[in-house]
């Protein structure tokens, strides 16, 4: 039997009179990749936000690996949210990285002060985390001494250090060049492999088509189209998908 | 010549204090302020506001007379001269660090505060290990101004009766015929100011291992 980690229905929010999500279900299962494309302003990045809880759901239920963040829109007790929190990890577009922080420091921070992990336990897994990112040598470094694929490959190491059960990203490689991009693309590769739980909100078509099991494709808050990637970006069945999915091979 | 040397180290004294005891309460109660300045609560924010432009848009001299005389002349209150010159400096000097901690604080990034919550950081880390540090490098050289300025802005103590150092030369001036003491006095303020500015020179260079 397959653990559900997500299962979301009918997730609805609004900013002001704009409603940005509608109805929004889905779910993932333990070990699968979902990503979810789409244009700007079609609500995924709200999305990933709502489940990483920097932003408010006006409705809806949502579970992270059974545990209730919300049902009907109400929200469990902070002390149960806080919790559902240490579960999931997300990646931001633009790092945003410490830059008082040395690198070593920015992974080690939050395992110390969250996780009350000792010193010597926190820079063993840092050094472990950069090794695997091939970031060894620039622990002692800040982060306006690195280049931006160096930033998001520290940031991902910096969620990865606190074991969360679910990895979200945003974009993670909207700010960077192409070049860099591979590097970030093989580091999410490499977690899938591993059978890391994720969600990516991403443009690079080929990307999401080559390690993920499901791909949805939002619109205007809507999700008009979903299924496993290959069909989805090869033969998609919506007009709507398929002008997006066309405009990316031009 | 000795005796005005030592005359006026006594001013100067009695300048740094006023110097010092602004800077101990002003500095905290700037951050209170800029607090409430940008509070959710519109009526707390308006006060806030109010003070600020009152502080900001008033004469620091009319202050001191206003804070040592109208207690007196509204309930029979009169007090200490010296405190009530730290009484006005500080009201005005919290004026002006609130709105330079206001523009570090707004100048944070939001993606600073949403790492820190998706970290699972408490409100108190985010703000003492995460946010404060780096206001404190991006204010610095707004700070440096405003201390600067008060350094000699104790001369104006002496409008309320209170003998800083200015006042000494003055004195001293006036006794001797001569303009000289006030040159010296001006020398004095320049070499507290140096030491000053060389304090923060220091601080700025220690912080700018990063960007």
């Amino acid at each position: 039997m397959e653990e559900l980690m997500v299962k979301a229905e009918g997730i609805s929010k609004s900013f002001g009179s704009l409603e940005v999500l509608h109805d929004i279900s889905f779910s993932l299962t333990k070990g699968n990749v979902l990503s979810i494309i789409g244009p700007s302003g079609s609500g995924k990045s709200t999305l990933l936000r709502i489940i990483t809880q920097l932003e408010k759901a006006d409705g809806g239920t949502l579970e992270i690996k059974g545990c209730r963040l919300f049902e009907n829109g109400v929200y469990a007790k902070a002390e149960e949210q806080k919790r559902i929190g240490r579960l999931t990890g997300l990646v931001f577009q633009s790092f945003n990285l410490f830059p008082h922080f040395s690198v070593l420091r920015n992974i080690t921070e939050a395992q110390r002060a969250v996780l009350k992990r000792s010193k010597a336990e926190a820079e063993e897994k840092a050094y472990s985390l950069l090794k695997r990112m091939s970031l060894q040598d620039k622990a002692k470094s800040y982060p306006c001494e690195l280049s931006g694929g160096q930033m998001q490959r520290v940031s991902i190491a910096r969620a990865l250090a606190l074991d969360p059960e679910i990895l979200f990203f945003d974009e993670p490689t909207s700010a960077l060049d192409p070049e860099l991009t591979r590097d970030i693309l093989n580091v999410i590769r490499s977690l899938a492999e591993e059978k890391m739980t994720m969600v990516v909100v991403t443009h690079e078509m080929n990307f999401a088509k080559g390690i993920s099991d499901h791909a949805i494709f939002m619109e205007g808050g809507y999700i008009v189209e979903e299924g496993d990637p290959v069909s989805l970006f090869e033969h998609p069945q919506n007009k709507r998908t398929k002008e997006f999915v066309k405009s990316f091979d031009d | 010549m000795q005796q005005l040397l030592l005359q006026m180290l006594d001013g100067t004294v009695t300048s740094l204090k006023v110097f010092v005891l602004t800077l101990i309460f002003s500095l905290p109660l700037g951050f209170i302020v800029a607090k409430g300045r940008m509070s959710r609560n519109f009526l707390l924010r308006g006060i806030v506001n109010l003070y600020i432009q009152i502080m900001r848009g008033t004469p620091l001299i009319l202050q001191l007379i206003f804070v040592y005389f109208a207690p007196y002349y509204v309930i029979g209150f009169s007090y200490d001269r010296f405190t009530a010159v730290i009484v006005a400096f500080v009201l005005n000097y919290s004026a002006y660090f609130a709105e330079i901690y206001r523009s570090g604080l707004q100048s944070i990034e939001k993606g600073q505060y949403e790492a820190c919550k998706v970290l699972g950081f408490s409100k108190t880390h985010t703000f003492f290990f995460i946010i404060l540090p780096q206001v404190v490098k991006r204010i610095l050289p707004s700070l440096g101004n405003e201390v600067v300025t008060l350094v000699k802005d104790t001369a104006l103590a002496q409008t309320i009766g209170v003998s800083e150092l200015f006042r000494v030369a003055q004195n001293a001036a006036s006794r001797m015929f001569s303009t000289m003491p006030i040159f010296v006095a001006g020398v004095f303020y320049f070499i507290m100011n140096y030491i000053v500015s060389k304090m923060f020179d220091f601080f700025e260079k220690k912080l700018s291992y990063y960007r």
